[in-house]
């Protein structure tokens, strides 16, 4: 009989994930996880095992094999705290929260068709975007000129990005995960300098200056 | 040492070939020593715009290969003595030449005449990239619709990118009627977008078709409006300070016309 192969593991930068297939014997499972293990035995040596992701497996059994792997093979398995501790740091690392004071890309000249800008924290154009352009942040976008041509802001998640410009008409406007176009044919251009925010799950636009 | 000025648009079809053409010969009628390069291989026009086409023996990439002197490719104008063409090869393709050769016949035209105009084929790909490796300034042509404004924009973007500086802007076929019904795109909207100075405005003339068919350059033409236009980019490109035509007083001349039939208000 050709033995499936029913683990797999993955390396990630928190340490070696462990992916077993459902609704597998257990003794089939230990057994391939020994196999496994013996043929790279000084990979394993040290390693650190984030997790072990089966849909089938009690917790008992993980238990079972985290503890078989610790002592056998003297690899260093996380418990639920560490692994609790990391998940949530990656969460603060996923999402950008710098939008009210954080790190900042200013961009000086104009930013023409087939340009793209992406930037890990808040953006500033100090000048055009032109249709055709890209800007990607993770914080806010601020356009001292034009935006013709595609803002996304907050792109790793935080909706509270907001994008700005002195004549605001982007082709597309992304903040966060909600996306709008500019309407159909014809419609009234902005005459002063706007906002776009999302409020709900509308993007919302508005003058940012009380006077007009 | 010449100047070498590449045309170029990045859409096709916006009058790139035409512009090479007529500025090429308004250069030489100023009494300029000018050589118009078709870079365009493959697909050459600019020697039947210029009504050169029977003459060709050697083409571009005779040149680059070393089958022949540079002098023997140089194809002499009908009635400028100071102009010449140096005609693109319609056999090969872009990849008959590259950037390096591009550059080092660039700067061999350079050394024997005032301006060296290069016609850049349409496209971002490899004809771009040759037709603009030994360039000193670009000219990028565009006319009044939003495709060729996108193409242009992009066109500016790569120029940049390439230490190509400062391009200058000729918007060709406008139409100033039009543009005043709102059917078109104003001046002042495109130079918003592309934010470079503007050269000259062409408008859409029938004398350029005609004259194109016929092989001569319309700025030889005295009467026609598009004419006088591309000897005014002449002069502004050598540096003289051309007011721009106002087109409004043709368009006043014809609704003058229309007044006295009675057509318009």
């Amino acid at each position: 009989m050709v033995r499936e192969n029913i683990i797999e593991f993955k390396g990630t930068k928190n340490g070696i994930l462990i992916y077993i297939k459902p609704q597998q014997d257990f003794e089939i499972i230990k057994q391939q996880l020994i196999d496994k293990i013996e043929k790279a035995k000084y990979f394993f040596k040290g390693a650190k095992i984030f997790d072990i992701h089966c849909d089938t497996l009690t917790a008992e059994q993980k238990k079972e094999l985290e503890v078989f792997m610790a002592t056998r093979y003297k690899i260093y398995v996380l418990n639920q705290d560490e692994r609790d501790i990391l998940n949530k740091s990656e969460q603060m690392e996923t999402v950008f929260t710098g939008i009210t004071e954080g790190k900042t890309k200013f961009v000086q000249g104009t930013i023409r068709s087939g340009q793209n800008i992406n930037y890990d924290g808040n953006v500033v154009i100090l000048g055009d975007v032109n249709p055709g352009a890209h800007i990607t942040a993770y914080g806010n976008i601020i356009v001292m000129g034009s935006l013709r041509g595609v803002a996304h802001a907050g792109s790793n998640g935080n909706r509270d990005a907001c994008v700005a410009a002195f004549y605001l008409d982007p082709t597309q406007l992304r903040i966060s995960d909600v996306i709008t176009r500019a309407p159909d044919g014809h419609y009234e251009k902005p005459k002063i300098p706007e906002l776009a925010k999302v409020k709900g799950n509308m993007v919302y636009i508005e003058p940012y200056l009380n006077r007009k | 040492m010449g100047e070498v000025i590449v045309i170029t648009s990045g859409k096709g079809g916006v009058g790139k070939t035409t512009a090479t053409a007529n500025i090429g010969t308004g250069l030489a009628e100023l009494g300029y020593k000018v050589v118009v390069v078709d870079a365009d291989i493959g697909l050459r026009n600019l020697d039947v715009v210029m009504g050169l086409e029977n003459r060709i023996v050697y083409d571009i990439v005779d040149i680059v290969k070393n089958v022949c002197r540079l002098k023997q490719g140089l194809i002499k104008d009908k009635r400028y003595s100071e102009l010449y063409l140096l005609p693109a090869a319609q056999t090969k393709d872009k990849s008959a030449v590259t950037i390096e050769q591009m550059q080092k016949l660039t700067l061999e035209l350079k050394e024997n005449f005032d301006y060296v105009l290069i016609d850049c084929p349409a496209g971002i790909e490899q004809g771009f990239k040759n037709a603009i490796a030994g360039a000193d300034r670009a000219i990028v042509v565009t006319t009044p619709e939003i495709s060729a404004v996108r193409d242009a924009d992009r066109i500016i973007g790569l120029l940049e990118a390439s230490e190509i500086r400062n391009p200058i802007l000729i918007i060709n076929r406008i139409r100033i009627d039009m543009v005043k019904r709102g059917d078109m795109m104003d001046i002042d909207d495109m130079i918003d977008i592309l934010a470079i100075d503007l050269l000259g405005v062409i408008p859409d003339d029938e004398a350029i078709v005609i004259s194109a068919n016929k092989g001569e350059p319309v700025v030889a033409n005295q009467t026609a409006l598009a004419g006088q236009a591309f000897k005014n980019i002449t002069r502004r490109i050598i540096g003289e300070n051309v007011p721009f035509i106002n087109m409004e007083s043709e368009e006043g001349f014809m609704s003058k016309l229309k007044k006295i039939f009675g057509l318009a208000k």
